[in-house]
């Protein structure tokens, strides 16, 4: 199987503004993508996991100006129901172009809903730029509460910062301290349904990004389609991105071909193995 | 001697119905039956104990053409039955919503019209299918125009159709101001190509009404003088939008309305003895055929004032216009007069919008059991519903739909015409017999059905 699936380029880059860089997760790849787009009418608003009721869980909304797309930076390990708000941007907002970040499942849901669009008129022909972001698991809102409340003891209102990185969920806070945890415990909080997940790096996204390859304060960025490819260019072109080969930092792609095949064969075993989970009987399997 | 000649089913209308029709030896009607075979499905039956926010949204599903009337109606009627007032600018997006459907039933209806007219000054009869000019122009015309009442629609409601933003006491959500900008956009470009829609239309109306003879399949048929007239009276709430029991001043009034089943209305048992197989496309019915227009109709005959009466775009403009075009020919008139009357509300609806304004209202009492209607200037004419709602269920509801109202309207208006000319009557009306066939007759006269049946 095609780990990393298919791609044009593969590169290590940053954000050139100071100001996204400021609170990105790696290199402000997305933010720096959507408001690039945004300014130069590539779109029209974008669809983000924005600031929600409680702290560090995640809204989706409709962004339609840098202020709204900025105010999205950083990772929240929980989720974030993307997909949700697609038929808003299109209606109530009245977006053209829309572009969307997205897990890789939410990128799957995207595509599927693009061929086979149930119950999703006029939607799918204005999708302008999907931006997927490598994932391994995810968590609800309650396993992340008690993983950094309870295992990392840091308040969720001074967490300034989660990282998973290095075998460690790790919690920065807004007064200089941090914790880590091994990733061992955190596993029974995973979201059951991460368990049957054949995606790694947003195979189906434009545009796919992630920390995983790429020195701290970097993303490893797979330009895939060529709608992708396009605007990635132009966005390079106009001075928003620092650019370096893959294979010209540390750890590289093997990293990420190995953290992708290790997910891939985990769970291609739970799928397995949930064919076989009852008495001559097994649960259904999505991919079949 | 009279014959009875079939036409099952009709076409280039919404729905399943057909024409019974006595002739006399000339092939003129000397009495006409239009009549829904369209199934009951008994939506108001089934709507009864479900909550007062389900039950438009089942009502919606009679008609996927002008969806938005029996929503609004629908949510109307459940507003006037619990006495909530909706904000003012929930108000212009049902508003724009209305008249976005409004446009978009106009420009379909111009498609099911059209291959029944001539080409003015010509001899060619109009196929919209061809990519031949003067046609092309006009059926890209007429697709644009749809795609625009479409999109507004979808913007202001949610979805074109069955729209999901109305919802019991306001809508559910107002929209940005990036979206007021992009309806605004949209309305300025329809207005004129509705206009020059609306012109062309008129004149193929106009031609078609003076002509000597017309054409249908392989005969010659004289143009009757008084083209699809009829004496029956004319109701309307309201030149655009609405009018309810809520209101200070209702323009429809539940005392005047009175239903009968169409056992009252319509003939009874008769056999077809005039058979046409050249008749487009693929004849009439069989001579020998069975019809029974009073037991196969799957409509009830509501009357206002004792009488039937003809609600529709022509409706409207003579009770709110001093229009006095009469006939079949009259009434299409009148409908594409409303091209213009659409932009115009929806442009005017917009500037008054304000994108910050909340759109539900603060209270939403949850009913005493008291009746409430709305009715709706549905593209088709007016849409009654009349609810019931207690503790937040739906008691009672009752649908009195356009098309509902024109069936017994439109059968005395056959009177006259040679019958291969009964179609264009009844096209005219622009039915929707999926609309008119939602219902069971609830009250007593359900009794009388029963027995009639079991006769």
């Amino acid at each position: 199987m095609d780990m990393l699936g298919k791609y044009k380029t593969c590169v290590a880059a940053r954000s050139t503004s100071s100001e996204i860089l400021k609170s990105s997760q790696d290199g402000g790849i997305v933010t720096q993508m959507f408001i690039y787009a945004l300014e130069e009418g590539i779109i029209d608003g974008a669809i983000v996991a924005g600031p929600g009721d409680e702290p560090w869980k995640p809204k989706p909304m409709v962004a339609t100006t840098p202020e709204e797309i900025l105010a999205a930076r950083g990772t929240r390990y929980n989720i974030s129901p993307n997909m949700a708000v697609i038929k808003e941007s299109v209606r109530k907002y009245g977006l053209d172009k829309v572009g969307i970040v997205g897990t890789p499942c939410q990128m799957q849901a995207l595509r599927k809903a693009q061929l086979y669009p149930v119950g999703m008129r006029y939607v799918t022909d204005k999708i302008a730029l999907a931006m997927g972001i490598f994932c391994m698991e995810n968590f609800s809102y309650q396993s992340m509460k008690q993983i950094v409340e309870d295992h990392c003891n840091v308040d969720l209102h001074s967490l300034k910062k989660t990282d998973i990185g290095k075998g460690k969920y790790w919690a920065y806070t807004n007064r200089g301290a941090v914790s880590q945890i091994p990733l061992k415990v955190t596993h029974k909080y995973e979201q059951p349904g991460c368990h049957v997940c054949l995606d790694y790096v947003a195979n189906m996204g434009d545009i796919s990004t992630g920390s995983v390859g790429s020195p701290d304060g970097w993303s490893t960025v797979f330009v895939r389609s060529t709608n992708g490819d396009n605007i990635w260019k132009k966005a390079v072109e106009a001075g928003v991105f620092e650019v370096k080969a893959i294979d010209s930092v540390k750890p590289g792609l093997d990293l990420v071909t190995k953290l992708a095949t290790e997910k891939i064969t985990k769970n291609q075993k739970e799928l397995e193995h949930r064919a076989k989970m009852g008495v001559n009987k097994g649960l259904r399997n999505p991919y079949i | 001697m009279s014959k009875v000649v079939e036409i099952s089913p009709t076409t280039r209308h919404e729905g399943h119905s057909k024409l019974v029709l006595k002739v006399n030896d000339e092939g003129i009607i000397e009495r006409g039956d239009w009549i829904s075979i369209t199934p009951v499905r008994g939506l108001e039956k089934l709507c009864i104990g479900k909550t007062m926010h389900q039950a438009p949204k089942i009502s919606s599903r009679v008609c996927g053409i002008c969806p938005i009337a029996h929503t609004l109606a629908g949510i109307g009627a459940m507003e006037a039955s619990i006495g909530c007032e909706i904000p003012q600018d929930a108000y212009l997006l049902r508003l724009i919503l209305q008249c976005a459907n409004k446009l978009h039933s106009i420009a379909l209806h111009d498609i099911l019209a059209l291959p029944d007219m001539y080409i003015p000054g010509t001899e060619t009869k109009i196929n919209p299918f061809t990519a031949e000019e003067p046609v092309r122009t006009v059926a890209k015309r007429i697709q644009r125009l749809r795609e625009i009442g479409q999109t507004i629609g979808e913007i202001a409601g949610g979805e074109p159709v069955h729209p999901s933003n109305p919802r019991v006491g306001g809508m559910y959500y107002n929209i940005s101001p990036q979206a007021k900008q992009k309806l605004f956009d949209l309305a300025k470009e329809a207005l004129p190509m509705a206009i020059a829609q609306m012109d062309f239309m008129n004149a193929v109306f106009k031609n078609f009404e003076k002509r000597e003879t017309v054409t249908v399949g392989k005969t010659t048929v004289d143009m009757p003088k008084e083209f699809g007239y009829h004496n029956q009276g004319y109701m309307a709430v309201d030149s655009i939008f609405q009018s309810s029991s809520l209101d200070f001043d209702p323009k429809w009034d539940p005392n005047r309305w009175t239903d009968v089943t169409p056992w009252d209305w319509y003939m009874g048992e008769c056999e077809v003895s005039l058979e046409d197989p050249d008749y487009p496309i693929g004849g009439t019915s069989k001579i020998g055929t069975k019809a029974w227009p009073q037991m196969q109709a799957c409509t009830s005959i509501p009357l206002y004032d004792g009488q039937p009466v003809e609600v529709g775009p022509r409706a409207r403009m003579v009770t709110f216009k001093n229009f006095d075009h009469k006939g079949a020919m009259g009434q299409n008139i009148a409908r594409e007069m409303e091209y213009p009357d659409c932009l115009y509300t929806i442009i005017d609806a917009l500037d008054a919008l304000d994108c910050n304004g909340s759109v539900l209202a603060d209270e939403i009492p949850q009913g005493d059991g008291s009746l409430g209607w709305n009715a709706n200037e549905a593209p088709r004419g007016t849409d009654v519903h009349l609810a019931k709602v207690k503790d937040g269920r739906v008691q009672m509801y009752n649908l009195l739909v356009p098309t509902t109202w024109n069936f017994p309207t439109c059968s005395r208006a056959l009177e006259g015409a040679p019958w291969q000319l009964a179609e264009v009557i009844v096209r005219a009306y622009d039915p929707c017999v999926s609309c008119a066939t939602h219902m069971l007759v609830v009250d007593e006269n359900k009794k009388i059905i029963a027995q009639k049946l079991v006769q």
